[in-house]
């Protein structure tokens, strides 16, 4: 199969993209092998498995190889793998993360042969992501580039909601950004078919006609509707998600990091006001609402943004539109005056934050999360484990990792409930992180050069524990280095603040076995698929030998790999994720298979 | 757009199909095509899978079978591997469970499938110890299943993706103005069927032509069929189809019956699906020889000779593209 050189292209030139990309069309080919690709280092590891930055022997292009672990193979290839897959296999824009090919491992040695084939994703290879991008404090992002960057989020949304995908995981770790400016969204592991019709220009997002899991979206870039359970939720829910990316790279940072459901309604509201009759008609009714008690909340966008300038607070008040009916679409917020105004929007190819971002270059010879791979799951891709220690957790209670850091953290003050709801401590303050990143600049070779590391540099590179916390927090542990919600701080427990959350918090409280669990299965995807064997066979106490059973065939996975025995020492080490991010999806595959029983919802991509 | 066409089977890969399936003759190729895309589709029936899935299951089918040897798995397996996949994509998976008991009932000496082309009072009543699928067995023809599904994938490089031609088809009737008449819902229906009938053709229509000609021609047949007028010009050309395809494609649906019987004739009446070791004692009555030799491949080895054949194939390939 040809792998075609990745050519960026200025977005808007669609003809020359696609003929640089046009797909063979008219044969079928198998997959390439991995012996078609030189492994150049080892990126980090998402919940599919780990990511690698490879060369192609045949085009000389750098990709990256996302490893796709069989753990669940009672039923086959993993169908969450499959579908994103065929899914992406259908797409093609110059700003969606594009699927070059499928390249198969064989085990060589003959011990192994009776194992299954290793499968990677191959995908072009990005040097960032938005989110390690804004965490970088050497680098503020200019007017200009925050809209060219927009406008390429919203023409990728634009094309994937017209042709009847729903992302529903919109967040700045899931943008990923070349060092020519190109924006691209990726991980489409959450994505579905959308059976409604597309949006149309003045309409918003339309209406949904059938129900869909409401289980979806990291939680600070969830739309208010979705924390409210709407089933009948629409392709407005990605443009909220645009809305929370844009404030984020307006500030720097996340700009609704709530910690808890409730707490992200209740941050939600403080920003754009308090849900009334008019400004989200019809809220009353949401399963979700049901008991919901906020004091009226004037909003706060215009104050909390005003050093952005008019033109931003408009354009973020269409995004974070509580009303789903009315919030903009991605083809009316392309018209927004915004990007017509000046400063105008910079050109892709003139962008000026990657030519001196020297940092980057520094971070991605350390190894670390300067080169986020290609659609990871959701900030999975663990690449910051810096400061969580090397070893496997194999007690539950501390969570994940072994959590050193946070114990040293003063977080028992200060977060009395929800730090230990899950088992999973709450981020450590951002000042101490900022502390660290200072120490450790300082105390750093300069290692600027070259940019691109040998690999056999990686394990030179070791001694997670001796890391100064915070070092490498980066997207990737994002959750973790942010500061208490402000709210938090008035409000010691969410609990008290809003007694009856009815299902949630019941639901969290049936699975405490889940927090007993080795961190490292956190890590994995495949719950996901648990979760529709589980569905069919609607036996959902089988969840706790599978996940046994799981852990050792990932063990068994670790002994596989042979051609880079650094990813073993790499994988302790960047095993242990952002908490709250885990948490997140943990809840997600926890309670989506409750859910789902119930729908039709499990037959995702319905094509 | 991508999502209306198809890849379809290049010349060199059709022509190296007697190379890789050496020294199988293209009749005995085209049986087991024939009857494998069969047995899918009575399997699709008694699962109760839409149509669609069932099609583009016996479309994959036919595409792994460019790419790999058709020798080289038992049919059956093949068949049920494919169907599995397809279904657990879609939006009506099956459990394995079901998909083995089906194959296992259907595969049985007296499945209504063996049984098709008598008349329906002299068909004996299934025993159902014959089909009977215990836990052991069950779990061997799992295993052989979720191996073959990977080799499916692999061998098609992930792409799952089967446009059908069953939706343009009535579309084309539609913009025709078909359903205005009388007629309509019957030629509808005859559109489906040759649609549905085309996917067992031993010309591969579904992997040499593009679903708005396949879509084309059964307008064109069961229009034709059932006497419904249309219009005096070339209206094919507004599908983008031109003559000689129309052509080459209503001579092909309609030659699938008198091919139907001839291989009913060839492994006998009661024979609902035919087997690996069938093919081999046939082969070996037109003097053709063994073609493996050993007979049935030891468990052990099949991992080396798949390993060795994707090789194979692999330089196969390289050679065609410089």
């Amino acid at each position: 199969m040809e792998t075609p050189t990745h050519q960026t292209s200025p977005p808007g030139d669609y003809v020359a993209f696609a003929r640089a990309h046009a797909r063979a069309q008219n044969s079928f080919l198998g997959c390439s092998r991995i012996t078609d690709y030189e492994i150049l280092g080892k990126l980090g590891e998402g919940t599919f498995g780990e990511v690698h930055r490879a060369k192609s022997k045949k085009t000389g292009a750098i990709v990256a190889l996302k490893k796709i672990l069989m753990h669940n193979e009672k039923d086959g290839f993993p169908i969450t793998a499959l579908r994103e897959i065929k899914l992406l296999k259908l797409l093609s824009h110059p700003n969606v993360l594009k699927l070059e090919e499928m390249a198969v491992e064989h085990h060589s040695k003959p011990a192994d042969k009776r194992k299954r084939a290793i499968m990677y994703m191959v995908t072009p290879y990005m040097d960032h992501d938005l989110s390690g991008l804004l965490e970088n404090p050497s680098i503020t992002l200019t007017e200009a580039q925050i809209k060219c960057y927009m406008l390429q989020l919203l023409e990728g949304l634009r094309y994937l909601h017209d042709n009847h995908i729903l992302h529903r995981d919109m967040k700045a770790a899931n943008l990923l950004i070349n060092n020519k400016g190109i924006l691209q969204i990726a991980d489409f592991g959450l994505a579905r078919h959308y059976d409604e019709p597309v949006p149309v220009a003045g309409r918003g997002g339309g209406e949904a006609r059938r129900d869909y899991t409401s289980l979806v979206v990291t939680r600070w870039y969830r739309p208010p509707e979705l924390l409210l359970h709407l089933r009948k939720y629409t392709t407005a829910i990605d443009m909220w998600g645009v809305g929370c990316v844009f404030g984020e790279m307006l500030t720097g940072k996340p700009i609704l990091a709530g910690d808890s459901d409730p707490n992200q309604l209740k941050i939600i509201f403080e920003l754009v006001g308090t849900p009334t009759d008019e400004s989200m008609p019809g809220w009353r009714s949401l399963p979700g609402a049901e008991g919901l008690k906020f004091p009226p909340h004037p909003p706060t966008i215009a104050q909390r943004f005003r050093e952005a300038g008019s033109g931003a607070i408009s354009l973020l008040n269409e995004l974070l539109k509580l009303d789903w009916r009315k919030r903009v679409n991605a083809i009316d917020a392309l018209k927004h005056p915004y990007f017509r105004n000046a400063p105008l929007p910079a050109k892709a190819g003139d962008l000026p934050v990657m030519e001196d971002s020297h940092e980057l270059d520094r971070r991605k010879f350390r190894g670390q999360k300067a080169a986020p791979p290609p659609a990871p799951k959701g900030g999975t891709v663990g690449m910051g484990a810096g400061n969580w220690g090397g070893e496997p957790s194999t007690n539950g209670n501390a969570g994940f990792g072994n959590g050193d850091n946070y114990h040293r953290q003063p977080n028992g003050g200060r977060y009395p409930h929800g730090g230990h709801r899950n088992g999973v401590p709450l981020p450590p303050p951002q000042d101490e992180r900022r502390r660290a990143w200072e120490r450790h600049r300082d105390d750093r070779p300069d290692t600027r050069l070259p940019p691109r590391p040998p690999p056999a540099e990686y394990p030179a590179y070791d001694g997670p524990r001796d890391r100064p916390e915070g070092y490498r927090s980066r997207s990737r542990d994002l959750d973790r280095d942010r500061p208490p919600p402000r709210s938090r701080a008035g409000a010691p427990s969410v609990d008290t603040y809003i007694p009856s959350y009815g299902p949630d918090s019941g639901r969290r409280d049936e699975r405490p076995p889940r927090d007993d669990r080795p961190s490292r299965e956190r890590d994995d995807r495949p719950p996901r698929d648990d979760r529709h064997s589980r569905d069919r066979d609607d036996r959902p106490r089988r969840r706790d030998d599978r996940d046994e059973r799981r852990h050792e065939n990932r063990d068994r996975d670790r002994d596989r790999l042979d051609y880079d025995e650094r990813s073993r020492s790499g994988r302790t080490r960047s095993r242990s994720r952002s908490p709250a991010r885990e948490r997140e999806r943990d809840r997600v595959r926890e309670r989506e298979p409750l859910e789902r029983t119930h729908d039709r919802d499990r037959d995702i991509y319905r094509r | 757009m991508a999502h209306l066409t198809n890849p379809l089977a290049t010349p060199s890969q059709l022509f190296a199909l007697s190379t890789l399936n050496s020294p199988l003759p293209p009749d005995l190729q085209a049986s087991i095509r024939y009857y494998t895309a069969h047995l899918t589709q009575a399997s699709g029936l008694l699962l109760r899978l839409p149509q669609d899935i069932t099609a583009q299951a016996n479309v994959l089918l036919f595409r792994y079978w460019v790419v790999d040897p058709l020798m080289q798995w038992e049919f059956s397996d093949v068949s049920a591997a494919v169907l599995y996949t397809t279904a657990k994509i879609s939006a009506s998976p099956r459990s394995l469970r079901s998909i083995t008991n089906v194959y296992a009932y259907l595969l049985s000496p007296h499945s209504q499938l063996s049984y098709m082309n008598e008349k329906k009072d002299e068909i004996a009543a299934p025993d159902p110890e014959s089909y009977y699928l215990s836990e052991g067995e069950y779990i061997t023809f799992r295993n052989r299943i979720l191996n073959i599904e990977g080799q499916v994938l692999n061998a098609l490089g992930f792409n799952t993706h089967v446009a059908l031609p069953h939706p343009l088809a009535v579309t084309y009737l539609q913009t025709l103005d078909a359903f205005s008449t009388s007629k309509g819902k019957q030629v509808a229906k005859r559109t489906v069927e040759y649609l549905n009938t085309a996917l067992l053709s031993p010309q591969m229509l579904y992997l040499t032509t593009q679903p708005n000609a396949l879509a084309t021609a059964a307008v064109y047949l069961a229009a034709r069929e059932e006497g419904l007028k249309m219009p005096e010009v070339e209206w094919w050309e507004v599908f983008d189809v031109e003559r000689e395809e129309l052509g080459f494609l209503v001579v092909g649906m309609g030659s699938l019956e008198p091919f139907a019987r001839k291989e009913v004739e060839r492994w006998g009446v009661n024979k609902g699906m035919i087997s690996r070791e069938m093919v081999r004692s046939e082969l070996e009555k037109l003097g053709l020889g063994n073609i493996n030799g050993d007979g049935g491949k030891g468990l052990v080895e099949e991992e080396d000779e798949e390993t060795q054949m994707a090789r194979m194939l692999d330089e196969k390939v390289a050679a065609v593209e410089t």
